[in-house]
């Protein structure tokens, strides 16, 4: 345990109330829980965790496993799941242990009584920053409060960035959780960093160049990028301060430019808002160039053509025609041959030779097939495969690893010293994704080419598909491998029609780029032919030698060491800045306590010891994607030099033990990131014996280090920003000091109205009716519930099979939100819900939901367009009124509105029965299981997969689930099998050949 | 003569004299419409027929929506008031005439311009008899639609990943039975997507209790 984390913990404890804790990101949120759980004893009650991830669930159970280990407590925290009866529930309410609980459950529980309130100790809430007034935990808190008074409620957050957006958000939060102590903890804190900078890690900070079209692609997109910005400011309708290239690297810009958008949707023109998702897709694209090799990222920029097609916008801009030139430019190149016949040596697919650029014996390749068009004899594929420059540099660091390692073994030798730290050999590899880790993995076993081959030739096959449907179009057609043959003859023509247009009309600006892009797709097909099988290539390239690697790859990769620096340097913008903002912390964090708590010292050496027992079995059980092999080394390689055995870990997986599992002596950022490198200062500080090299590889000029930068400045920003806020917050407390929370809507009302009726009527008092609502279980993931409690009416939640709310005997609501509503018309579950409605009840209702912050209509003007499209939602909504008279709509602005007009039509109805409700639509013979919620029940997604299949009906779907357990086994199972399940071979064949259907590939 | 005039009639919009001047009119275009007596605003059919309201009117006179409705015989299956949302501060007066819609047996449609009120009414008449298999769940049949349309049910999986996917797997069904290695290795397929990918193909259809 990391000192400053008892400061946290210390001062959390001192408001018997709670507290929202803002801590910045990387800094073991999992730790600091893990120790405020050992604190807790089951004699002060039952502690509930709200809001878990599951990676954060499992990090905490397992940093709580290793605090404990000495003396093992079995009492580690598990969840409360819908899965377990209410009589369970209730029990384990009220056993005094640790619990994670999602907030439906707890929702539900709390308002049928179901939780002895009194019993509970306080709730933890993680990711705080998710939360607001009308959310289920705000809900929660709001009833929790008013039952049990004294118990705690800590909220945590460790992303700061997050808690600064929307108009003071911190105060927000904090009131709808009735606390009244914000504690902030920043990186540039002094405990903290006094802590992290004590025994900081040895950083070799590696900059590597961009290749050069790698540089020029960056630019390009960085061009474009621009180019729509100011586009987006000619149209006055954001705000431009907000808008600069730095912020429209993060995702958060995103948000940005949406909240200003939102609410006048409706009003903006098709090109403003392709202009949003354009600078979205930019954003990915500058990502993607420096994670993906040359050829993937190229895949992916055809996607984008297809898919993007000719909406957008940036295709079309003069820089945007550079990024897929020079994206080409990296995978292949098209020359025209000089006139040299090479129609009888290119015949063999052997003769294909790899053209290394800057190689001066400057080969053409010449791949035409000779059997193929007049265009080969022309065009010549010039194989380029551009590996990333990372690639290289990462193989030199981990050589240089090993041969340091050598070199100490040899001096220990002699010396015969033993240390009390025992060097892990390991070298851990940090990396985005998964997919990097497993492509760096293959290169790190097999070196550049044969992975960057790999990808080329998956490239080509995907490019000679398409060419295969165009021959073979409406003819048999032979599956490759083990697919079998079926009878693929193509049904709708219309889908690659579309794809085949797609292309044309961006490329063929003028004949000429048209005539030089057919060439090139015909040299492309020539070479993706010369790849006669996919398995026989395999064959073919484990029989070859990988080429030597001194000659492969670009070499241009320039590698400059900066010497070594402090992380600390590495890392903020400046140290001035730094001295700087930790005197304004100081100043404001008043309540920074004086306990000291243990010496710090002996601390990581225990942690040390309790993480020996389970080290690198915890981390093995969770990896759920790949079994990366930890010893790498080089066998089987050409390569003289040996590697240290490595470890691949992407960041997306959220291990955050990751560290603590593997105690690697080495780590190598290969992705910087600010949060891991926090946790690798974290790990430091708890080891401080242990010997820790950390090595970044930036791209020197990239948008990377850009980003990387910014994201400090950006959480030192939000820091500033809260430090403020929390100077001038007003949080209104109560005479015992509680805070009061939010002045909810409902008492205000209630005043107003009694003051109407003592206006009218003389005094007398009219007697106020309780107001029930019934509410479907499934409905307390959105915010109604919260609302309509907020106005005062009784919660009822039971499992309704018709309809979402229930206001009167006669009245049934059917919810959609504006997205909902979409969905749902065009997969027909809205018809067959009102359907049902109307069955059931005399007033069937629809509530159409809109967003208090985004526009309230469902299209602007220049949308609807002259005619009357079957696709339009107003078609849609008037098929739906003929076809229901009876079904009434309501239009609500906002969830407040929703809340008024339900106390304003439930005015004159009798109360609703809940155990009536409850059995409308629920088949009589099979009885009625309480608590069953669908959504548990079924693995919805999947339902709504499957029922989307041709040949998959109302009738039949059911059937299919009970024949076969998921959709994985239903694509394996045979026409005949089907054919018995969806009672018809015409069905069944529909479904298999959709199943089977080979997807026409682009070009 | 009359027998053809009424088939004439039959197949346009029937609107009441009242109606003159209101530049809604201008924006029925794609069916024919002539004015003629008739006790609603707008008669769209045999069984149906639409008032016609705006909100900025409804605040000058609110009791007006409730005495046009009781005008109104019980004939019509379906009787629209037409809302014209033509004001900024909408909440209070279409709580109004949503509580007078819903409580006497009309069905209210909204529309921000005079565009979109015009077009309910066309639809309203052109779809007299259509079947409602458009809102059924039937959609477009070639298959890349067909495909997207199953693929995008998994939450944050977009058109891009379903070209990446199908251009990856060959098939819907190696799309279906893939590992999550595999499905991690094609690009803009996020840890995230992967996990709910295969959590819909892998997880049974009913959960275990």
């Amino acid at each position: 345990m990391v000192q400053f984390h008892e400061h946290i913990i210390s001062d959390l404890l001192e408001d018997s109330n709670g507290g929202l804790v803002i801590l910045s990101s990387g800094l073991a949120l999992h730790k600091l829980i893990a120790s405020l759980l050992l604190l807790h004893s089951p004699s002060q009650g039952t502690l509930l965790i709200l809001s878990a991830s599951p990676s954060q669930k499992s990090s905490i159970t397992q940093s709580l496993q290793s605090l404990q280990n000495p003396n093992p407590n079995p009492d580690l925290p598990t969840e409360i799941t819908s899965d377990l009866s209410a009589q369970l529930r209730h029990s384990l309410y009220s056993s005094g242990s640790i619990f994670f609980i999602t907030s439906r459950i707890l929702i539900v529980d709390l308002l049928n009584s179901k939780v002895p309130t009194s019993n509970l100790a306080g709730l933890i809430i993680l990711n705080a920053h998710n939360l607001s007034e009308t959310c289920t935990e705000a809900f929660i808190v709001r009833i929790f409060r008013s039952l049990n008074r004294t118990a705690y409620v800590r909220a945590f957050s460790d992303k700061p960035h997050a808690m600064v957006s929307g108009f003071s958000k911190a105060e927000r939060i904090m009131k709808c959780l009735f606390v009244r102590r914000l504690h902030l903890w920043p990186r540039f804190q002094v405990y903290v960093s006094q802590d992290l900078e004590r025994d900081p890690p040895t950083v070799v900070d590696i900059r590597v160049q961009l290749s050069p079209l790698m540089n020029g692609i960056q630019k390009a997109v960085i061009e474009v990028m621009d180019a729509c910005l100011k586009e987006m400011q000619k149209t006055n309708k954001v705000d431009v301060e907000d808008l600069t290239v730095e912020k429209g690297l993060f995702k958060s810009f995103d948000e940005i430019v949406r909240r200003q958008l939102d609410p006048i949707w409706h009003t903006l023109g098709m090109k403003t808002k392709q202009l949003v998702w354009d600078l979205k897709t930019l954003r990915k694209l500058v990502d993607y160039l420096v994670r993906y090799d040359a050829v993937a990222f190229l895949k992916y920029l055809d996607t984008l053509r297809v898919s993007e097609g000719v909406r957008s916008v940036w295709i079309f801009a003069d820089s945007s025609h550079k990024i897929f030139e020079f994206a080409k430019k990296r995978v292949y190149q098209v020359v025209r041959s000089d006139g040299v016949n090479l129609a009888g040596e290119s015949k063999s697919v052997a003769s294909k030779r790899r053209k290394v650029k800057g190689d001066a014996s400057n080969e053409k390749n010449a791949n035409g097939d000779s059997a193929g068009t007049s265009a080969n004899s022309g065009i010549v594929l010039e194989e380029i495969l551009e590996e990333a420059p990372k690639w290289k540099v990462l193989r030199e660091v981990l050589e240089e690893i090993a041969e340091e390692r050598q070199n100490q073994a040899l001096s220990r030798e002699g010396e015969l010293m033993v240390e009390g730290v025992e060097d892990s050999s390991l070298v851990l590899v940090a990396c985005k994704d998964e997919r990097s880790c497993m492509q760096l993995e293959d290169y790190i076993m097999k070196g550049p080419q044969p992975v960057m081959r790999e990808e080329w030739e998956k490239y080509l096959w995907s490019k000679v598909d398409l060419h295969g449907l165009q021959t073979h179009n409406r003819k048999k057609y032979k599956e490759p491998k083990s697919f079998g043959v079926f009878d693929g003859k193509f049904k709708e023509p219309k889908g690659f029609g579309i794809l085949n247009g797609v292309l044309p009309s961006t490329h063929g600006q003028n004949a000429e780029t048209a005539s030089i892009s057919k060439l090139e797709r015909d040299a492309l097909l020539a070479a993706a032919s010369g790849l006669s099988n996919p398995v026989a290539e395999n064959i073919s390239i484990g029989d070859n030698p990988p080429p030597t690697p001194g000659v492969g790859g670009c070499g241009k990769g320039k590698v400059k060491r900066r010497g070594k620096k402090a992380l600390v340097n590495a890392k903020s913008s400046g140290c001035e800045d730094d001295v700087k903002k930790r005197e304004k912390t100081n100043r404001s964090e008043t309540c920074i306590s004086d306990n000291e708590g243990k010496s710090g010292e002996n601390d990581p050496v225990e942690v040390d010891d309790f993480n020996k027992g389970e080290d690198g079995t915890l981390y093995i059980q969770k990896g759920f994607l790949r079994k990366h092999n930890q010893g790498v080394d080089a066998k089987g390689l050409t390569h003289a030099k040996p590697l240290p055995p490595v470890h691949f870990h992407a960041l997306e997986s959220e291990q955050h033990n990751i560290l603590d599992d593997l105690k690697p002596s080495v780590i190598v950022v290969y992705h910087p990131d600010m949060a891991f490198v926090r946790e690798i200062e974290i790990y430091k500080a708890e080891n401080p014996l242990a010997r820790l090299k950390v090595y970044f590889l930036f791209y020197e000029d990239s948008t990377e280090v850009q980003k990387f930068e910014a994201s400090i400045r950006r959480e030192n920003g939000a820091f500033e920003s809260l430090i403020r806020q929390k100077s001038l917050m007003i949080i209104p407390v109560d005479q015992d000091g509680r805070c009061l929370g939010l002045t909810s809507s409902y008492e205000a009302q209630s005043l107003a109205s009694q003051n109407s009726v003592t206006r009218k009527a003389g005094g007398r008092k009219e007697v106020e009716k309780d107001m029930q609502v019934i509410v479907d279980m499934r409905e307390f993931a959105s915010s109604l519930p919260n609302v309509l409690h907020q106005r005062g009416m009784r919660i009822i939640p039971v499992t309704l099979e018709v309809g979402d709310y229930v206001l009167s005997p006669l009245i049934c609501v059917e919810r959609k939100s504006l997205q909902d509503l979409f969905q749902s018309f065009s997969s027909g579950r809205l018809y067959h819900q009102v359907e049902t409605m109307v069955r059931y009840y005399r007033i069937p209702v629809l509530l159409i939901e809109f967003s208090q912050d985004k526009s309230f209509s469902f299209q602007s003007a220049s949308e609807i367009g002259d005619d009357v499209s079957p696709t339009n939602i107003i078609s849609k909504l008037s098929l739906l009124a003929l076809h229901f008279p009876r079904l009434r709509i309501i239009w609500s602005r906002s969830l407040h509105a929703t809340a008024e007009i339900f106390a304003s039509l439930k005015a004159n109805q009798d109360e609703p029965d809940e155990s009536k409700a409850m059995r409308v639509g629920v088949p009589t013979d099979d009885g009625i299981v309480e608590n069953d919620v669908r959504a548990e029940t079924y693995n919805t997604s999947a339902v709504e997969f499957l029922r989307r299949f041709p040949g998959v009906t109302d009738s039949n779907y059911r059937a299919i689930m009970d024949g076969c357990n998921s959709l994985a086994e239903l694509a394996l199972l045979p026409v005949e099998k089907l054919a018995e399940l969806m009672g018809g071979q015409k069905a069944a064949r529909t479904l298999r050949d959709f199943l089977d259907a080979k997807y026409p590939s682009m070009l | 003569s009359a027998p053809s005039l009424s088939v004439h009639n039959r197949n346009a919009i029937l609107v009441s004299h009242r109606q003159k001047g209101n530049p809604l009119l201008k924006h029925i275009r794609n069916v024919r419409w002539m004015f003629a007596d008739v006790v609603c605003d707008y008669l769209l059919g045999q069984n149906s027929c639409a008032l016609y309201l705006s909100l900025r009117y409804h605040l000058l006179h609110p009791d007006y929506l409730y005495y046009r409705i009781r005008e109104l015989n019980k004939n019509f299956k379906l009787r629209v008031v037409l809302c014209h949302v033509d004001i900024e501060d909408v909440v209070k007066p279409l709580l109004e005439v949503t509580r007078t819609a819903l409580l006497h047996d009309c069905t209210l449609l909204c529309g921000w311009s005079l565009e979109e009120c015009g077009r309910y009414l066309e639809t309203i008449k052109v779809y007299e008899n259509k079947p409602a298999d458009i809102i059924q769940g039937q959609m477009d049949t070639d298959y890349m639609s067909r495909l997207t349309h199953a693929l995008t049910t998994v939450r944050h999986i977009n058109k891009t990943d379903v070209v990446t996917l199908g251009s990856a797997f060959g098939s819907l069904s190696r799309i279906m039975d893939a590992s999550m290695e595999e499905l991690a290795r094609c690009p803009g397929i996020g840890e995230r997507k992967v996990r709910r990918l295969y959590e819909t193909f892998h997880e049974p259809f009913k959960r275990v209790l």
